[in-house]
């Protein structure tokens, strides 16, 4: 039964996540636009870009660069689908971490000035965010006792009432991991910034499509994590995950995009004052 | 799917030398008030993931080879708008010195949009013009690849030689872009010329659905098989029938021990091309305008 219920999982975040990791876009893109006093796109339109980029050429700078984002993709689903089997979160943390280093890879293959200096700052923003993210194993482990996803999630209590310091620093992940302002450094959704297209400017066609549907699969995974966090009460988790996204849109909105400095202090503040001390008050009065 | 096409146009826009009016016009299709993203329209900054280039101003002297690059650093399909007076004709500037008049001069233009300034509206009329040409060329690269099968390589006939010059003119206008020089060989020979080169060499043809899309010329001297001018259709271009032409040029002497080719220094295209297919440089010459010949060849026992 439990190995049913872990391939459905892995089964269902396959094929359905790239369509909730689209619609989440598409809604991203019109909750923005009405926040600018604009009517925004329609809510299709990320897919719409997506089809549209599978039909056009593909141009490369080095035929390898494609190479690192096709794994990419495949880590991002292998991350995720490891995540709704209800497998180890460690596991599952280290397979978001191996994706993220093709990323990076992929990006300095390019080897143009503007995808070499976006891709140091995605470097620098995946250092910002691992301590974050793997303190917030270590405190789900503290919380419930164990390391597996299907455990922490059959939790019986409120996870955040246990882990306030670290949800705060998960929002920044959350950011940093939805390309959003203040974090949105290596490349963002909004297209005019100083660094052209930051990471992604080298990449066209069918792998700018890959790395598009791959970062849906992200997204998706990042809900998931964040779903953890009220996972005894399903009802008002799907309305928190809902107002995080909100939070997170209205921040992109009012925010300006930090410098590579204060990204990394402020989130590594974050780890260290509010995960660190969340983590010692598990410790000692838990 | 070609209706994803025409919902997604992601834009970039490059201002030659306007007097800034246009540009700014285009920034304001992208405000509340107008709100071009309705369309799917962004505006992207970046020619890799464009779809649409519009320009504004007339093209100078100074930025004739930035545009020529944007252009061609757009994946296809691609369409170029040219926004205002000053891109069509380089309006009042036209009698400038330096200007060389509208973008027309050294990119196709597929839409015009009038107007000093031109408005908004008339901007975001241009871009949805632009998405139908999107779509047109999406239609013609669609039908080409399935007219691929019914590729026909055959001797030329003296009759297809007009045909064949034309396609030449079109084909090496590229080359002449790289060089920034129109009068290379390929594009000053007249009909006469290759009715003399007709008589001493083989020419074959690429066919498609009774459309001349391609051609190569080969001769012998001893062992040697010289294989010259590949010419291919621009539309046609990178769709492997190049790699056909060169396969029939070199079984036309198939007891030969080398072949050879030649290209230019700066055709980094056709090096690559002829890299992969086996040539290597032995020989570099330079030539009296500035060019640099490599001669490369190909021996025969290597490939068999």
């Amino acid at each position: 039964m439990d190995f049913l219920n872990a391939a459905l999982g892995a089964l269902l975040f396959v094929v359905l996540a790239p369509v909730g990791g689209g619609l989440v876009a598409g809604v991203d893109r019109i909750v923005t636009a009405r926040m600018q006093g604009r009517v925004g796109p329609p809510l299709f339109q990320p897919f719409y870009d997506v089809f549209k980029l599978m039909h056009k050429e593909t141009m490369v700078v080095r035929r390898s660069q494609n190479f690192y984002m096709v794994f990419y993709l495949i880590l991002m689903i292998f991350t995720g689908v490891l995540f709704f089997s209800g497998g180890d979160i460690l596991l599952v943390i280290f397979a978001l971490t191996l994706g993220d280093v093709f990323f990076i890879l992929g990006g300095y293959k390019a080897s143009s000035p503007f995808s070499f200096l976006g891709t140091q700052r995605e470097l620098i923003l995946s250092m910002a965010y691992e301590p974050i993210i793997l303190l917030l194993a270590v405190g789900l482990y503290r919380a419930t006792g164990s390391f597996n996803v299907a455990d922490i999630n059959a939790y019986p209590d409120l996870l955040i009432v246990f882990l306030p310091g670290l949800f705060i620093g998960f929002l920044c992940v959350m950011e940093i991991k939805f390309r959003k302002s203040p974090f949105d450094l290596s490349t963002s959704h909004h297209g005019h910034q100083e660094l052209v297209k930051g990471m992604t400017t080298e990449f066209s066609g069918r792998t700018l499509a890959a790395i598009e549907v791959g970062h849906w699969y992200e997204s998706v995974f990042v809900l998931g994590l964040l779903y953890l966090f009220f996972a005894a009460k399903p009802i008002m988790a799907v309305v928190a995950v809902g107002l995080t996204l909100f939070f997170l849109i209205l921040a992109d909105n009012a925010f300006a995009r930090f410098k590579w400095q204060l990204a990394l202090k402020s989130t590594w503040m974050m780890a260290i004052v509010l995960g660190v001390s969340n983590i010692l008050v598990l410790y000692y009065f838990f | 799917m070609a209706t994803s096409l025409s919902r997604s146009p992601w834009v970039i826009h490059y201002d030659a030398s306007s007097c800034n009016g246009c540009d700014i016009e285009i920034l304001a299709c992208l405000t509340p008030g107008f709100d071009a993203e309705r369309l799917g329209v962004i505006n992207t900054g970046n020619p890799k993931h464009a779809d649409i280039f519009l320009v504004t101003g007339s093209v100078n002297e100074q930025n004739k080879e930035v545009i020529q690059n944007i252009y061609h650093q757009m994946p296809d399909p691609k369409a170029v708008v040219a926004v205002g007076v000053c891109a069509l004709s380089g309006g009042i500037f036209a009698e400038c010195y330096n200007v060389s008049g509208g973008v027309d001069k050294i990119i196709p233009v597929d839409v015009v949009v009038p107007g000093c300034a031109a408005r908004p509206e008339s901007i975001i009329d241009g871009i949805i013009a632009a998405v139908g040409v999107l779509e047109e060329k999406q239609r013609t690269r669609r039908s080409m690849m399935a007219g691929l099968e019914s590729l026909i390589i055959e001797r030329t006939l003296p009759e297809d030689l007009q045909a064949i010059l034309e396609l030449q003119k079109m084909a090496y206008r590229s080359e002449a872009e790289i060089y920034g020089d129109f009068h290379l060989a390929p594009l000053t020979q007249t009909l006469d010329e290759l009715k003399i080169d007709f008589l001493d060499m083989i020419f074959l043809k690429a066919v498609m659905g009774g459309q001349l899309v391609g051609s190569i010329r080969t001769f012998r001297d001893n062992h040697c098989g010289y294989i010259n001018r590949l010419v291919i259709h621009p539309l046609f271009q990178n769709v492997g029938i190049g790699s056909r032409l060169m396969g029939a040029a070199e079984s036309v002497y198939p007891d030969a021990e080398r072949y050879e080719v030649f290209t230019h220094h700066k055709s980094k295209r056709n090096l690559f091309f002829l890299t992969r297919k086996g040539y290597g440089i032995y020989k570099t010459v330079r030539l009296p305008d500035g060019r640099d010949r490599l001669f490369m060849q190909k021996i025969r026992s290597q490939t068999r």
